[in-house]
């Protein structure tokens, strides 16, 4: 399904998002490269209806003024979800949109059914990961297989651009200093996936929120760096789909049956 | 009667009420496990001293509730501890297994023990399928194909393949065979009516724990001896296994106060965390695949749980008492029941050891000898 760009005004500016499919609504959260479309996204908007608003700042887009922080910015996601969702929804969040999902799960729990985290920043790492400086660097430690990248269709401007709206998001260090005391108090059912070859963020982020969130659960998806949508497209959509299906139950084996329930394919 | 005696090799000390399932690893002490089996082993070993016909191990996954994972592991460490007893491998849960692994490791027990195995062929509890990613709605079906092919593999002589639902093997042949002729003798468990015509029609022994009922055990004793005669054989008394917590003190009012803790322990701390995982298992797949059977299972752990102590040892569902009030509750449950093989879980949740111990002497001294003419 295509991806349509639409665009809300918000008292804080004007808010860019995508929409695509039919279905119950799927907000999903970008990471800091910004909105950009995947196999498994794709796949999800044959069974769902998936939102993804653009970040103020991120993709050549306006940045908020009023709008300067990962808290403040999960506002923001609760006020277009009421605006534009207008019901609950599960959420994906990616890396730095995982950041932005758990702020959204710990301030406005109402707005959840379930959580999805890949490899979320924003928590403790001890100390580890990072996102290098250098682009070549980053980009050796984005990809486990970069030939299954999506090709690089932003302008180099547009990219910089995003990474400097880290700063702006006072993100740059992918560590929040609120965030990690307040996490304990997600009641949504949680999925934390982790790629066993991320470099980026660390095995000790899941570890922390998987002991913080009550009743969580967390995968390792093998063979996968810090995109794991990218790098393991099938095995990302089938743990998503089945926990987006079933909840708590996605960890029983429901043997031939569970086949049909991962949406689309990929291509 | 026979005596088996079976443990469960529980952790004793987890801290808190476990509130999900997979129990979270983080408490486990690596030396305090050492410790735990050093003890546990000693302990069972103990049992044939004191009289026991059969010590019994099985197989749990991924919580407190117990450290056998792999019930052949300590099968092996009895071997050479023990001369004469018989090893009841009450698991191992063949459906999340490899059966020609299974096939090999009972052999090698039984060939190491000189043909002491008795063969258990357990489907595990409903949550046990989470552990290994298994379909609980297979369990059935890959039970019975899994059973098939151990037998084959222990009894064929020439190599052969198996091409099967859930197994293709191009080429078994284990080395060693059992030791026993044809091949250990079968145990399985029927605690309902699908399972216990599955164990009467393998001409298996027939397993029963966790009673709350005798009248529904009674029914399910009979319909064992029903399709066991409709394929052609009948069964002895000593092939039914009866299973109870049991507690033997110098007297009846220390049994008790043992038991009400161990009890306690065993249900807010062991058995807590499964619940939730049964329940997802059981009410989103087909495991139980008569709706009445699911129903049962979880009203009779629910009964159990809720019941006090007395209402228990009513029932027939735990022993606890002094050793002169012990036989008086096993003669009346065997009335009911005419089974030839009792079960005793003597070490109930975090129950120490030292009463564990002085409960098997006490059976040793006074429950056995009391009971030579069942």
């Amino acid at each position: 399904m295509p991806f349509e760009r639409q665009e809300l005004s918000l008292p804080s500016g004007k808010l860019s998002y995508f929409v695509a499919g039919a279905g119950a609504p799927l907000l999903y959260l970008h990471p800091a490269g910004g909105f950009s479309v995947s196999q498994p996204l794709e796949a999800l908007s044959t069974r769902y209806k998936v939102f993804a608003p653009v970040t103020p700042g991120f993709d050549g887009t306006a940045p908020h003024e009023s709008v300067r922080s990962m808290e403040q910015l999960a506002d923001l996601a609760a006020r277009f979800a009421d605006k534009v969702i207008g019901e609950r929804c599960d959420v994906i969040g990616q890396s730095f949109g995982g950041w932005e999902a758990l702020w959204l799960a710990v301030k406005h729990p109402e707005k959840l059914d379930h959580l999805v985290l890949e490899a979320p920043a924003g928590v403790p790492a001890g100390g580890k990961g990072g996102l290098p400086s250098d682009p070549a660097e980053a980009r050796r430690k984005l990809f486990a297989h970069p030939d299954r990248a999506l090709p690089m269709t932003k302008p180099i401007e547009q990219l910089q651009g995003n990474r400097r709206m880290l700063d702006h998001y006072r993100a740059a260090s992918l560590s929040d200093g609120a965030l990690p005391a307040r996490v304990a108090a997600i009641k949504s059912p949680t999925l934390i996936l982790m790629g066993t070859k991320d470099e980026i963020i660390p095995p000790e982020t899941g570890r922390f929120l998987k002991a913080q969130i009550a009743g969580s659960h967390l995968a390792y998806v093998y063979d996968a760096a810090h995109v794991i949508q990218s790098d393991q497209p099938e095995r990302f959509l089938r743990l998503v789909s089945s926990f987006l299906e079933r909840g708590d139950a996605y960890i029983v084996n429901w043997g031939a049956s569970a086949a049909s329930a991962i949406p689309g394919g990929l291509g | 009667m026979k005596f088996n005696f079976f443990h469960l090799m529980p952790w004793t000390d987890y801290p808190r009420e476990p509130t999900e399932w997979p129990v979270s690893n983080k408490d486990f002490e690596p030396e305090r496990g050492r410790q735990l089996y050093a003890d546990y082993i000693d302990c069972m070993a103990y049992a044939e001293q004191c009289g026991f016909d059969s010590i019994g191990c099985n197989e749990h996954h991924f919580s407190p509730y117990g450290l056998m994972s792999n019930p052949n592991l300590i099968g092996a460490a009895l071997v050479h501890r023990t001369k004469r007893v018989n090893l009841a491998m009450l698991g191992n849960l063949v459906p999340l297994l490899n059966p020609v692994r299974v096939a090999e490791e009972y052999a090698m027990l039984d060939v190491m023990s000189g043909g002491r195995v008795i063969a258990g062929m357990m489907r595990g509890i409903p949550h046990e399928y989470i552990a290994y990613n298994v379909p609980p709605s297979d369990s059935r079906e890959r039970l019975r194909e899994a059973v098939a092919l151990i037998l084959k593999a222990w009894t064929e002589p020439e190599p052969f393949g198996w091409e099967g639902q859930f197994y293709q093997f191009p080429a078994v042949s284990i080395w060693p065979r059992p030791y026993q002729k044809p091949h250990p003798r079968l145990l399985m468990s029927g605690t309902n009516e699908e399972s216990v015509e599955f164990v009467a029609q393998h001409k298996a022994k027939l397993g029963i724990v966790l009673i709350a009922d005798l009248a529904v055990a009674r029914a399910n004793i009979d319909l064992y001896y029903k399709v066991a005669r409709s394929y052609g054989w009948e069964p002895v008394p000593e092939d039914i296994l009866i299973g109870h917590h049991t507690c033997i003190a110098d007297t009846d009012e220390e049994a008790r106060e043992h038991m009400r803790k161990g009890l306690d322990y065993f249900h807010h701390i062991l058995m807590r965390p499964q619940r939730s995982a049964q329940e997802l298992v059981i009410k989103k797949t087909r495991y139980y695949q008569r709706e009445e059977s699911s129903e049962k299972f979880q009203a009779r752990l629910a009964t159990l749980r809720a019941r006090s102590l007395e209402e228990q040892i009513e029932a027939g569902s735990v022993y606890c008492g002094s050793p002169e009030t012990v036989v008086a509750q096993i003669r009346r449950v065997h009335k009911a029941l005419g089974h030839g093989t009792e079960q005793f879980t003597m070490k109930v949740g975090n129950m120490p050891d030292k009463v564990v111990r002085r409960g098997m002497e006490l059976f040793r001294d006074r429950v056995q000898p009391a009971l030579k003419d069942l």
